[in-house]
């Protein structure tokens, strides 16, 4: 047979608060199962069973009511019950001084972006229109507007560009590889794969030529005339070629 | 090479100080100058250039001219003069001018075919100026 809930309670020396903080339910409802006013449910038994580390088959379903205890009272109740005569009454419910909540005053709009800004003026010259136009229609300057109006303003040119696009003939976009940086990788591994020697222009004005034996996004390493092997960052780089092959010496593949 | 590209350099220049320290000691405002050095289009007003040039210490035309010359600006006249068949030249940081058929570009870097028949591959933050603009 199992333990009362309120004898395991006690032995693991935790209040009733912290098992319903930890089991996650109702500090009432740990009384009401403690006081034995009902039987626990099953689906609760597994959490007060994990918070107070023991097997479920350890807590008795059925709790018997701690000896000694007054049964136990819901406030409705105690409150209903008469009073014995001779007895003092019972103080009236304390009320707590707590000073009424600050009402939630909204943020003041932040101002716009720069980069909305720029947006936005761009926007208007892809419609034909001037900033002039929006601030009268805004009865503000761009710069003073606020930054949900501006986005809201954004919206709205967008949309009025879609919808002009089905009319005019729409600009067809440029292919802008902007988002790939393969080209070059590709061209380093040929020129490595073919053993072939670059002359590196570097922003200091030098000039430095050797065999490409690596590379990476940001460097080239390079083995010199000399063998020794140079690694360049490829931000002090302005430009590199291939150099010319060696007279009599065979064409190298474009 | 781009105002941002450019911004870049000089920041690598003073040790490679953080963006929000920049912004910290410029008083500008958070998250305009890393927009400056990162984005692709131009970003920034004459009063930024102002602030920059004078913790840089370096002269405001300078960022200035390079406002108009940004990178996605670059990409569209490679695109541009690729379309057309056209020879690009592009303006080095050297000095050096190249000029050309354009084989290809990407994040880093593009590659021009000269007349003489090579390739000369331009990293893109070398590139000063270009022509024709679009």
């Amino acid at each position: 047979m199992g333990e009362n809930l309120w004898a395991l309670r006690e032995q693991k020396k935790i209040s009733v608060a912290a098992l319903a903080n930890r089991a996650g339910l109702p500090v009432g409802l740990i009384m009401e199962y403690e006081s034995g006013q009902r039987s626990i449910e099953l689906r609760h038994l597994g959490r007060l069973a994990r918070a107070l580390y023991v097997e479920e088959a350890e807590i008795k379903l059925q709790s018997d009511p701690r000896p000694g205890a007054a049964p136990l009272q819901r406030r409705s109740e105690r409150e209903a019950a008469p009073q014995p005569t001779g007895q003092p009454t019972a103080p009236p419910p304390r009320l707590r001084d707590r000073s009424p909540r600050p009402r939630f005053e909204p943020h003041p709009p932040l101002p716009p972006r720069p980069s909305q800004i720029v947006h936005l003026r761009n926007l208007l010259q892809r419609l034909g229109r001037t900033p002039a136009d929006l601030e009268a229609e805004t009865g503000k300057p761009i710069e003073q507007l606020d930054r949900p109006t501006v986005s809201q303003w954004l919206g709205k040119l967008q949309a009025q560009i879609k919808e002009s696009a089905g009319a005019t003939p729409y600009r067809r976009r440029a292919y802008l590889p902007e988002s790939v940086d393969e080209f070059e990788a590709r061209y380093l591994a040929a020129v490595q794969e073919a053993g072939e020697l670059l002359r590196f222009s570097l922003f200091d004005g030098s000039q430095i030529e050797g065999a490409v034996i690596g590379f990476s996004p940001y460097n080239v390493t390079v083995r010199l005339a000399d063998g020794a092997e140079l690694t360049l960052n490829k931000l002090a780089l302005v430009s590199y070629r291939r150099m010319p092959p060696p007279a009599g010496g065979e064409e190298p593949a474009r | 090479m781009s105002l941002g590209d450019y911004l870049r350099l000089l920041r690598a220049r003073r040790g490679g100080i953080s963006p929000w320290e920049i912004e910290a000691a410029t008083g500008l405002t958070k998250g305009l100058y890393r927009q400056m050095e990162q984005r692709y289009r131009a970003v920034g007003d004459a009063e930024a250039l102002h602030t920059l040039a004078a913790f840089y210490d370096a002269p405001f035309e300078e960022l200035r001219w390079r406002l108009n010359w940004p990178r996605k600006a670059l990409s569209q006249a490679l695109a541009a003069a690729r379309d057309a068949g056209q020879p690009i030249t592009l303006q080095l940081w050297n000095g050096e001018a190249v000029t050309g058929r354009v084989r290809w570009w990407d994040l880093g870097a593009a590659a021009v075919e000269t007349p003489d028949g090579g390739l000369v591959v331009v990293q893109r933050h070398a590139v000063e100026r270009w022509a024709p603009l679009q």
